[in-house]
């Protein structure tokens, strides 16, 4: 036998691709959220012949917490794993929250809103560590805490009641037509938290466990540590949407199904805002969008004069157009 | 004697009732590079994933360089000098280079130092590592772990994926590291590089170490013999016994014939003909259509022109299942993607089988039992994991998804690197399979990575170069003039 022949040819390197190409591939969703977005509020700004700042604030305001409920399941969901529970821990913080702050002065009523962030960050790490350390899949621990965490809800608060301090609600979520407080809360949060998040080693860590998790441990990461840390970070955003929940309407609420609805709407905004559900990929900018495209669609309807009803049904149909156009779009990289 | 670099002493490790490794006792001398062989599941992966800090063995003591070790962790296994270049890429597919290499704290600006010395400074960092090649990610792989600089470096069958040229630059890498008086542990299928590059090799069969030697003593039937041990009897240096050409009635068309078909749109063209009985060898170098190639044939993708006849009649598959309803049936390269991880040998065979049973009601279950059995015995598949097929080694899985179209019959088979990353033992297994259908009467086009196979195991050659066939060679083509026509070269003597 001969030995291996020297190779005259070297293989060619693959062609780097340019930046544009680079944007397209890995920021064309968020764009293509943003852009649906905009349609749907010319649209619907369109119909009201005066729309203006209370409008604006009653879309953001609004929408405020469902746009942390996505943020809250997007860390998890792109850590590779999915929670169930987030919209029960939003309805239990909130509970706690309205029951806390009754007739209390801003000073304690903002130490109340910190403690209800940390008991839903212990509360949501408590449950990433089951789902870690016992291998059962996440979307049964998660389940379960749902029942649990709506059950607590109940023993906080056993009907509507509570209530919270006027000028907190103005700070949080602004006035009758200010929407400058809960534009500012949700930029912050999301420069101030997710920005240098992403971008710290812990981040990083996050999407790779999310990716491939044998590949992650091979490269010497704590598998298990960084999934508790983005069912953490979840807590820290659904905590904050029970709290801003509680600013909103200004009382507490324990009915467990707002809290499952809730959780499905968030399941839908991470989807709609291009976050592969197996993990690994997708950022939070797109699900916030997504969170605001779903919000707008019922007072679309009801502008339009339909039936409030099908608001429900467009939704779906729109979750499916958008990510059925989001796949074919993608045929030809996977091909590649 | 200087005092080994690394020293096994009767390491033992077990997956619940399934032992990998008895005892291997495994001694790497400082500047020695160290070939690591054996048949597939004879225990060098768990051996490495110990070694790496993967997994923790139950009995036997590691020491490096005299030291006992215990290692926890692959951060821990590198601190002590060992660093491994696994099988798989070790890359995260969502991130990008940088993003990877920031995570194993590995400056990106010392792996663009390894790449350029290694003539890869081309390569884009900023890549999603999903965007970029497999030989590049092994390279990507190679120069992450040279940074850490370590005293053995670890190679599982690192050059399976490389084209020539590439590994030539592994080859430069170990070589370099052996004249830093470093070690390599080079796990490799090809026993040519394995003579020609290693100054030891230790075999291990059934998780022992049966033999420690030279690679270059004895040549490669000793080698293959220490390797398969009892198992040994019928491997021959040659698979292809040249028959009497069979007679083929005039008006009989050939089995599957090619006919300009256009792999992208502005190649030239590819056409070729297969006859019945008849095995024809596809050669080329990493990236010239041949895997879309399979896949148009097999009717999981569309050409972008040209035809396909099967026995004289235009095929135009539009989905798997109108090839298979031809005759034509594939063995992908990746074994997973043909199988059902999850689900039993039986059902894995059986699926196929499913196609030609009645649509409705229950399944013959005898039929399919004694269909099956039929299969799993002519192969000689190992059936102690029969309840999942992910948990059969790489030889058997391979095995069982040639067994699928066994059971279930076929005119032409499509066989995709059929021994990419499989021993030599079970490689031998499937060249006498593979003679043995085509004198069945089968008409087979298998492409083959490894030139050698060329000349083991087929008729004729075929040389794939950017989209078109550029020559056709006699099987007896030496390796040089497959691997200068595989470059788009003229073939000079034939």
């Amino acid at each position: 036998m001969t030995a291996t022949p020297r190779a005259e040819v070297a293989t060619p390197l693959p062609r780097p691709s340019s930046r544009l190409e680079r944007f397209v591939r890995r920021q064309g969703w968020v764009v293509g959220v943003a852009l649906l977005l905009g349609i749907l509020v010319l649209w619907r700004s369109s119909q009201i012949p005066a729309f203006g700042a209370f409008e604006v604030r009653g879309i953001v305001a609004g929408t405020m917490t469902l746009a942390l409920l996505a943020m809250a399941q997007t860390v998890i969901v792109i850590s590779g794993g999915i929670d169930l529970s987030v919209g029960a821990m939003m309805v239990l913080t909130n509970c706690i929250a309205a029951r806390l702050m009754l007739e209390q002065d801003l000073g304690p009523v903002f130490l109340v809103a910190v403690l209800c962030v940390v008991v839903a960050m212990i509360l949501s790490g408590l449950i990433g560590t089951i789902a870690v350390v016992s291998g059962v899949p996440d979307i049964v621990v998660t389940l379960a805490a749902s029942f649990i965490l709506a059950g607590l809800a109940l023993i906080v608060l056993d009907g509507p009641g509570g209530g919270t301090n006027l000028r907190f609600q103005e700070l949080l979520v602004g006035g009758f037509d200010q929407p400058l407080p809960a534009t500012l809360w949700l930029a912050g949060i999301f420069l101030l938290v997710w920005v240098p998040f992403k971008r710290s080693r812990l981040g990083i860590a996050t999407y790779a466990v999310g990716s491939d998790r044998a590949a992650a441990f091979l490269s010497g990461l704590n598998v298990g540590r960084t999934r508790i840390v983005a069912y953490v970070m979840g807590g820290f955003f659904s905590g904050l949407a029970g709290v801003v929940t509680t600013a909103f309407t200004g009382s507490g609420e324990p009915r467990a199904s707002i809290g499952a609805t809730a959780t499905l709407t968030s399941v839908a905004a991470v989807v709609l805002g291009g976050v592969n559900l197996m993990g690994g990929s997708g950022t939070l900018l797109g699900p916030v969008l997504a969170a605001f495209c779903l919000a707008l669609i019922p007072p679309l309807m009801l502008g339009l004069g339909w039936d409030p009803n099908y608001a429900e049904v467009s939704r779906g149909v729109i979750i499916i157009v958008v990510v059925m156009i989001g796949g074919l779009l993608q045929i030809p990289r996977r091909s590649r | 004697m200087t005092q080994p670099l690394l020293q096994t002493t009767a390491v033992a490790k077990a997956f619940g009732p399934v032992v990998a490794l008895r005892a291997v006792d495994l001694s790497v001398a400082p500047g020695e590079v160290h070939a690591l062989l054996g048949a597939n599941g004879a225990g060098k992966s768990t051996l490495v994933k110990i070694l790496t800090g993967v997994l923790r063995h139950d009995s036997g003591t590691v020491a490096v360089n005299g030291q006992p070790v215990l290692l926890h962790s692959p951060t821990e296994a590198r601190a002590r000098g060992l660093a491994p270049v696994y099988q798989d890429p070790a890359l995260i597919r969502d991130l990008t280079v940088t993003q990877n290499l920031r995570l194993t704290g590995v400056d990106p600006a010392d792996v663009r130092r390894e790449l350029a010395a290694m003539d890869l400074d081309g390569l884009d960092l900023d890549e999603q590592v999903r965007d970029l090649p497999l030989p590049f990610l092994r390279m990507l792989d190679l120069a992450r772990a040279l940074v850490f600089d370590p005293q053995l470096l670890m190679l599982d069958e690192i050059t399976a994926a490389l084209p020539p040229d590439l590994s030539e630059r592994v080859f430069a890498i170990m070589n370099r590291w052996k004249q830093r008086n470093r070690s390599v542990l080079f796990i490799s299928h090809r026993l040519a590089e394995v003579r020609e590059h290693c100054d030891m090799c230790t075999v291990l069969r059934d998780g022992r170490d049966v033999a420690s030697f030279h690679p270059g003593e004895g040549g490669e039937a000793q080698i293959v013999a220490t390797m398969l041990g009892e198992a040994s009897a019928g491997v021959r240096d040659v698979a292809r016994e040249r028959k009497a050409a069979r007679e083929r009635p005039e008006e009989e068309a050939p089995r599957l014939v090619v006919r300009d078909l256009l792999i992208n749109r502005e190649d030239a063209g590819v056409s070729f003909e297969v006859e019945a009985g008849e095995v024809l060898g596809l050669a080329a170098l990493e990236g010239q259509g041949q895997d879309r190639l399979f896949e148009i044939l097999s009717g999981n993708v569309r050409a972008a022109g040209g035809e396909i006849l099967v026995d004289g009649q235009p095929m135009a598959a539009r989905h798997p299942y109108d090839a298979i309803r031809r005759g034509v049936v594939l063995v992908p390269s990746n074994r997973l993607m043909a199988l059902l991880p999850q689900r039993p040998i039986r059902e894995n065979i059986a699926v196929p089988l499913f196609n030609r049973v009645p649509r409705w009601g229950p399944i013959n279950a005898g039929r399919e039992r004694r269909q099956v059995s039929e299969a799993v015995d002519r192969l000689s598949i190992d059936t102690r994991a029969a309840a999942q097929a992910r948990r059969l080694s790489g030889g058997n899985q391979q095995k069982l998804t040639i067994g699928r179209w066994l059971a279930a019959g076929f005119r032409t088979l499509l066989l995709f690197d059929p021994t990419r990353g499989i021993d030599v033992g079970t490689k031998h297994q499937i060249y006498d399979l593979v003679r043995e259908l085509a004198d069945g009467g089968a008409a087979i086009v298998m492409f083959t990575s490894e030139l050698r196979e060329i000349g083991l195991v087929c008729d004729r050659a075929a040389v794939l170069h950017n989209g078109a066939i550029v020559a056709e060679l006699p099987p007896t083509a030496s390796e040089n003039d497959l691997l200068t026509a595989a470059h788009g070269l003229e073939v000079t003597a034939v």
